[in-house]
């Protein structure tokens, strides 16, 4: 046995390589040993308590359900995709393997992505599961429409960005404290991002968190009668995959890494990466709300999504049908049940509407996040006439129960039915706010200036504070989380107690149905034109 | 030859690690002795491609490990246990050994076996299945050697290896150095003579990072005879040489 003068050994003849099974065992490898993997019992813990509830305990309708899946899924695996992937970033430098892998032939971009890849994998797989319970559930609870899957896309394309970020972060300052550095840092830097958002064109916009105009969260309006607009998570995705390539990419350019050829082809990437994240903060800057509640961008704006979505309404069984889009479905039984006292009070007579229909909202940007929400067309329009009138849950703010929703339809659409019937507003004879009074009287609608006990003398719809309520069929009801004002429209003026209109109304609406009926067949013409006065009323 | 080195030196700040250092070793044991801090661990570093030599020439395996090709070639024949071995905690000494197999760059198809033979080649067959976090001192320096050998190395470079083994493992660990000598080349940097004397064909010893003595065994231990220090022959010579060039 010699030192200096023997020649160099012969190497064996190496079997065939096959990169790709040796990397899918590499990849096995890590998988088995990723920190994301004892996480994912956290996730799912964090996703079913502060997402999962939630988005159950709002409506069977995609449009909320998708949105807030979108936003909670992503706010839940924030911390721990970011810190487990930093954790596993600072792997080898915290385990004091740096140069026993180093000297290793294997280039280091290529064993760092391995441990990256697992540990999205195991994001990707915790994401998804949560994903296929909420939307399986959804798919048997909701009566129409299916999954939207622009939203599934973001909450999915944003793990492998963060992961990337937390794997960055921990390969560069390699420590035991930059996971959770990291895993703060990350959560804060995401949820704080949305507070710059201020309106529609915000660059802020492409913040995997935001769903549509900002401030507004979860909206039933959006999505129903028009498709959901991809245009914003494209943008949201070009702009987490240009991130997640720059990021990957920039593993190559280190001396070293590869050859120069490579590392060239990886500083091209890296730029290509950043440049699409770069457009996409650009592009998201120049969304707009578009009339139908959702972020249009100009650039990726395709018209064919401007078109209404056909689908045959839903329609009760009552003296006057009252006919939803099938996506609201759950609330028929609500709605009929708040506008059948109204309905039966007025249907039969001439010009009264052959049926109540759900319109779609129309959205406007308002100044800073705000944002007016109203009715596109006239409250009552066609022949036969139909009304058109809003759901409360189709404006901005927190969904409803049925409930609830009775309640408000009954407050905002009831008196608004009657009013438009009758043809009353602020002009009209004292007659009209005596009939309609009286008819408010009649179906039992609670009424501002009642004596306790007695039947209200006028609507009254509580405005919340900063709002407006739509006085005319053109009007815009200013909408902004959280409160709404909800269905309140075309709403009669106040009649006095004590003043003869109020008199009057507490005379009619103690006649018989019957007797208000046939006198209403007789003079309703002459009402609406205002040459009937309040003595003549019986 | 395998290592050919000439006036490699290594500078980490103002401190001259590895000072113009030049050596040949072909197949063969070759022994690195010397003090703390005489510069062994950098050089090995440098001829494992850790770490880039400030100046001077280095070729491995009739490459030269400063070009991305060459070296990665290198290092698909090298074979690296360091002084200070990192590891995996719930890595079982399988998927430790796999892991380094496959880093390595070995055939996929021949991984398993070679994973086997080399963890029996360590004597760890009976703890295969065993986290590395159980392990104790010396059975996680038989991992170290098990990846650094998993790839039938034709360097193989071993800083301290037989640090924390029993009397017992060490005399095992001399001849499995000798059957590797075979055919590889066997860099060993160590403060123990004796397993000099009982693997090594050559031996050099450095200090404040030059080689201060290049030779056999037996040229050490001559260069000890009426040398007051050490217990051995082999130390005596050890101690002699650094006298004479530290006076």
């Amino acid at each position: 046995m010699t030192a200096v003068s023997a020649p160099a050994a012969r190497r064996p003849v190496p079997a065939t390589r096959r990169p790709g099974l040796a990397t899918a065992r590499l990849l096995r490898l890590e998988l088995r040993h990723n920190a994301m993997l004892w996480m994912l019992p956290v996730v799912i813990a964090l996703f079913w308590v502060t997402t999962y509830r939630k988005t159950m305990a709002m409506p069977p309708m995609w449009n909320l359900r998708a949105a807030s899946m979108q936003s909670g899924a992503i706010v839940d695996f924030i911390t721990p995709v970011a810190g487990a992937a930093a954790w596993m970033g600072s792997r080898e430098a915290r385990r004091h393997i740096c140069d026993l892998v180093t000297i290793t032939a294997r280039p280091r971009w290529a064993r760092l992505l391995a441990t990256w890849a697992a540990t999205t994998c195991w994001a990707l797989v915790g994401y998804l599961g949560c994903l296929a319970v909420l939307y399986g559930v959804t798919a048997h609870q909701a009566s129409w429409g299916g999954p939207l899957w622009w939203p599934a896309a973001v909450a999915a394309a944003s793990l492998p960005a963060l992961s990337a970020l937390g794997f960055a972060a921990g390969t560069l300052l390699p420590s035991r404290f930059t996971a959770p550095v990291a895993a703060v840092v990350a959560f804060f830097t995401l949820a704080l991002s949305t507070q710059l958002t201020v309106g529609s064109q915000s660059y802020w916009q492409v913040s995997p968190l935001v769903t549509g105009p900002w401030d507004t969260g979860p909206d039933a309006g959006v999505a129903t009668f028009y498709p959901d607009l991809p245009d914003l998570p494209i943008a949201q995705v070009m702009f987490l995959a240009g991130l997640t390539t720059a990021l990957l990419a920039a593993l190559v350019l280190p001396r070293g890494s590869g050859r120069r050829g490579l590392r060239a082809a990886a500083g091209a990437v890296t730029a290509a990466g950043l440049l699409a994240a770069g457009t996409a903060v650009a592009l998201a800057g120049t969304g707009t709300l578009d009339a139908h509640g959702m972020i249009a961008i100009p650039a990726l704006h395709d018209v064919a999504n401007d078109r209404p979505v056909r689908f045959t309404p839903i329609c009760s069984h009552t003296s006057i049908p009252v006919c939803l889009n099938p996506a609201y479905a759950s609330y028929l039984p609500a709605t009929v049940t708040a506008l059948e006292p109204v309905l039966s009070e007025i249907a039969g007579l001439p010009g009264a509407p052959a049926r109540i229909s759900q319109a779609a909202a129309t959205y406007q940007q308002g100044a800073g996040n705000s944002v007016s929400v109203g009715l596109a067309g006239p409250l009552i329009s066609g022949r036969p006439p139909v009304y058109y009138l809003l759901l409360p849950d189709q404006l901005p703010g927190p969904t409803m129960a049925a409930s609830e929703l009775a309640a408000k339809v009954q407050l905002g659409a009831g008196p608004g039915i009657i009013s438009t019937f009758i043809g009353d507003s602020p002009r009209a004879s004292q007659a009209q706010h005596a009939v309609v009074a009286a008819l408010m009287m009649a179906a039992g609608l609670p009424q501002h200036g009642s004596p306790p006990g007695t039947t209200p003398a006028a609507n009254s719809e509580p405005v919340p504070s900063g709002h407006s309520r739509c006085e005319s069929p053109a009007a815009r009801c200013a909408a902004s989380s959280p409160g709404r004002a909800a269905g309140v429209m075309n709403q009669p003026p106040e009649v006095a107690p004590g003043s003869p209109a109020y008199a009057a109304a507490r005379r009619f609406a103690a006649l018989a149905a019957s007797a208000r009926h046939a006198w209403l067949v007789q003079h309703l013409t002459a009402l609406r034109a205002g040459r009937i006065t309040v003595a003549q009323l019986p | 030859m395998n290592v050919e080195i000439t006036g490699l030196t290594r500078c980490f700040g103002r401190t001259t690690a590895v000072a113009g250092v030049d050596l040949q070793a072909g197949p063969g044991v070759f022994g690195l002795l010397g003090p703390n801090g005489a510069g062994k661990t950098s050089l090995l570093r440098m001829m494992a491609t850790a770490v880039p030599p400030t100046s001077g020439t280095l070729r491995l395996l009739g490459r030269d490990p400063g070009s991305y090709g060459p070296r990665r070639e290198i290092r698909r024949r090298l074979g690296y246990l360091p002084q200070i071995l990192g590891y995996y905690l719930g890595f079982t000494v399988v998927e430790f050994v796999e892991y380094f197999a496959l880093l390595k760059e070995m055939p996929a198809a021949r991984v398993r076996a070679a994973v086997a033979a080399a963890v029996e080649r360590v004597e760890l067959g009976g703890k295969a299945k065993a986290k590395l976090r159980t392990l104790s001192g010396g059975m996680l320096c038989r991992v170290g050697i098990a990846q650094a050998i998993v790839n039938e190395p034709e360097l193989l470079l071993l800083d301290e290896p037989t640090a924390g083994l029993d009397p017992e493992q060490r005399v095992a660990f001399r001849g499995l150095l000798r059957d590797l000598g075979q055919r590889a080349t066997v860099v060993v940097s160590t403060h123990l003579v004796e397993d000099v004397g009982a693997a090594c064909a050559q031996v050099a010893l450095m200090d404040q990072g030059k080689i201060v003595f290049h030779g056999t065994p037996a040229d050490l231990t001559a260069r000890g005879e009426g040398h007051g220090i050490g217990d051995a022959p082999l130390e005596r010579g050890y101690s002699a040489v650094l006298t004479g060039v530290r006076s």
